[in-house]
């Protein structure tokens, strides 16, 4: 007997749904309840979030707290419920166009912050509740009722986008692939930090129809054709491919903080070697010698200096002379002398 | 606090005074101090929340999620910016979200005279979003009301359920003057609402029943609960009748302005009477008509092109002149000049 529990994670008194007979935003929902059964998240644990269209009214059939934004915003309304109530789980149910389009600028910059909040997109590659128009995921070619001659542009390739920078978990799967999709939905849910679930579903009403697919199975079935599981944990997946790609770290490792800085004790003024002005006018690095200025009473060592290219004078700044004064004035702080090594002090 | 303070620090202050616990924002002059002043008050004390959000889109959106996950929330914002917090205002009134926007206005529109000082985002606060809602505006015009003003906008926002916006002005924003916040008595009104994680309900822009259910066609749940909001709004706004009114003997003509006009023109109050809106919207109806009622002469001195104007004008139903103070040039002698000329006018 299978196990229905999941069913209290439902608003089952507001059923029928709003959904077209055939449409995979049912299976989307329903799987997710049944993940979040299992793993004992429910309404005082967990906060829903979801965007505008189809997709986005699953929110009003689940038994949370949830939050049904503006168009294109539920990343940053999740993001902000997680970072003000960290005690909370939040997921986000919403779709292709939401997410993808509108949204796009939030998911670049909600991702790049890693917001722990597991994102579900039902990913129809229409926009189905207005009507069918061609959204961002719409593959090129396809007809629609704004693209009557097919779609001019490639889509956007949210797995890229999503893997480019770690850490990172994308996973692609299909509402036809059943125990795949739970997987996935699984090991998102568990991923500390920002994971997004594509799930390939299908529009038989507003696309699939004019694709020339008879029923919803037909394009079920055309997702089996178009896409094959790869099994294990990838860095990235072909755009084929059903699976999941993470990364915690960064693939090629960034080049770490240096050392912390040695700070050598200042010689005191008494044991540094006394240099009058005229002995300061011989080290002007000039045939081999070393290049020496003076600033407030001491003799700084200025030779690996790349700014004096074997010149005698630098802009106003004069080798082997007090430049006290001249730095004073300059447009730059005395950090550019005191860097250097100090050799010697003025009597 | 004690000190030589601007007109934003007050704000950023009277925000902590009400206790708020979020901030969302996007740098935008004249008002990016208090974006500023958010992230060094973090690094003192973590519980604050804060977010430097990738547009203000994102800011207004997170200020309004903040406060349904429980926090008190505010963000700070310039007329371009507050163009585009439009969208989440109006989703903030549907939702019943208390929080504060806060507006410092510059010459628009669009980018318009950065960053100049204006008045001109009025009608942007009734009316930005789509549809109808009833917002509360309040607009102090001095750093210490900055702060008065900042703790009664979160009060009434905790009373009414909803964004609550404040006004301000590039000068204002950036006016120093000596306060000293620890004396200022204010009360506080704590938060009633339930944080999320306490129950099923939806929170949706989508038109609803009392039950959160969504409800698309259904005229009569949508009247009942548009009736409610005005009502509710109404009755919190009456709670905050704030203006000032100074009486000029033998004056028939009453000057109104706000912000930092009325302090502009202030140096007029011997020869002409003076009245100062501090609630900006909903427009102080009975006062004005009251007050307007025993002057020949009303006229409205505001850095935009007539919009508290037209508001005075269908609440006290007679002509009123109006000297605008456009492009950021806001000069007691052109003033002066503009309403001797407008009565000489009306008179002639």
């Amino acid at each position: 007997m299978m196990d229905r529990s999941y069913k209290n994670l439902l608003k089952m008194h507001r059923y029928p749904h709003t959904w077209c007979p055939g449409c995979g935003i049912g299976a989307v929902m329903k799987n997710v309840a049944m993940v979040l059964s299992e793993l004992g998240w429910n309404h005082e644990n967990t906060g829903v979030v979801s965007g505008i269209g189809c997709s986005g009214r699953m929110a009003s059939y689940m038994n949370f707290d949830a939050v049904h934004t503006p168009h294109g915003r539920a990343l940053t309304a999740a993001e902000t419920i997680k970072t003000v109530r960290p005690d909370l789980n939040v997921i986000v149910l919403s779709g292709d166009g939401d997410l993808a389009s509108i949204g796009g600028n939030h998911l670049l910059h909600t991702s790049r912050r890693n917001a722990d909040i597991t994102i579900f997109c039902n990913d129809n590659e229409i926009y189905g509740l207005t009507g069918g128009q061609a959204g961002p995921t719409t593959p090129k070619g396809t007809k629609t009722i704004t693209s009557p001659r097919g779609e001019p542009y490639s889509p956007l390739r949210l797995g890229r986008i999503l893997t480019h920078q770690a850490p990172y978990f994308y996973a692609r799967t299909s509402v036809y692939h059943l125990n795949h999709f739970r997987t996935c939905i699984r090991e998102a849910l568990q991923w500390k930090g920002f994971s997004f679930v594509d799930i390939i579903s299908d529009c038989i009403e507003l696309n699939g129809r004019r694709l020339g697919f008879k029923t919803a199975h037909q394009m079920f079935k055309w997702f089996d054709e178009r896409f094959h599981i790869v099994e294990g944990t990838r860095d990235h997946l072909a755009e084929d491919e059903l699976g999941i790609a993470k990364a915690e770290t960064e693939l090629k490792e960034a080049p770490k903080p240096g050392e912390p800085l040695r700070v050598e004790a200042e010689p005191s003024k008494e044991d540094l070697k006394p240099l009058t002005l005229k002995d300061l006018q011989r080290f002007d690095g000039q045939e081999g010698k070393p290049l020496y200025v003076g600033y407030k009473g001491k003799v700084y060592d200025l030779s690996s200096s790349p700014l004096f290219q074997g010149d005698k004078r630098m802009r106003c700044h004069i080798a082997g002379k007090d430049l006290t004064r001249e730095i004073e004035f300059a447009p730059h702080g005395e950090d550019l002398v005191l860097k250097f090594s100090v050799v010697g002090r003025l009597v | 606090m004690k000190g030589f303070l601007s007109g934003n620090e007050a704000v950023f202050q009277g925000a902590l005074r009400a206790g708020a616990g979020y901030f969302a924002g996007y740098p935008i002059t004249p008002s990016s101090e208090i974006l500023q002043q958010a992230a060094l008050h973090v690094e003192e004390n973590p519980e604050f929340r804060f977010l430097q959000a990738e547009d203000e889109i994102a800011a207004a959106i997170a200020v309004i999620s903040a406060s349904l996950a429980g926090a008190k929330s505010f963000t700070a914002t310039s007329g371009p910016g507050f163009s585009l917090m439009q969208e989440a205002i109006g989703w903030g009134h549907v939702v019943e979200a208390p929080c504060v926007f806060f507006n410092s206005m510059r010459v628009g529109p669009s980018t318009g005279m950065p960053t100049q000082p204006a008045q001109s985002d009025l009608l942007q606060i009734k009316g930005g979003s789509a549809g109808d809602y009833y917002p509360i505006a309040f607009y102090p015009n001095s750093v210490e009301e900055c702060f008065r003003l900042t703790v009664a906008a979160f009060n009434a926002a905790e009373e009414s359920l909803s964004p609550v916006v404040l006004l301000s002005d590039a000068f204002l924003s950036h006016l120093y003057e000596i306060v000293d916040l620890d004396a200022i008595e204010v009360a506080t009104v704590p938060r009633k609402k339930e944080p999320l994680g306490k129950g099923q309900r939806l929170f949706t822009g989508i038109s609803h029943d009392k039950m959160g259910n969504t409800r698309t066609s259904h005229p009569d749940i949508y009247q009942e609960w548009l009736a409610e909001l005005k009502d509710r709004h109404l009755r919190v706004a009456e709670k905050y009748p704030l203006y000032d009114y100074v009486p000029c003997k033998g004056s028939d003509t009453l000057l109104i302005a706000f912000g930092i006009t009325s302090r502009v023109i202030a140096p007029l109050k011997e020869r002409f009477s003076l009245f100062r809106p501090i609630r900006i919207y909903p427009v102080l109806e009975e006062e004005l008509q009251r007050i307007t009622s025993a002057y020949r002469h009303v006229i409205v001195v505001e850095g935009n092109d007539g919009q508290y104007a037209s508001w005075v004008e269908c609440t006290i139903h007679r002509r009123v002149l109006r000297v605008p103070c456009l492009g950021g040039s806001f000069k007691l002698g052109a003033i002066r000049h503009h309403i001797e000329e407008g009565i000489r006018g009306a008179q002639g």
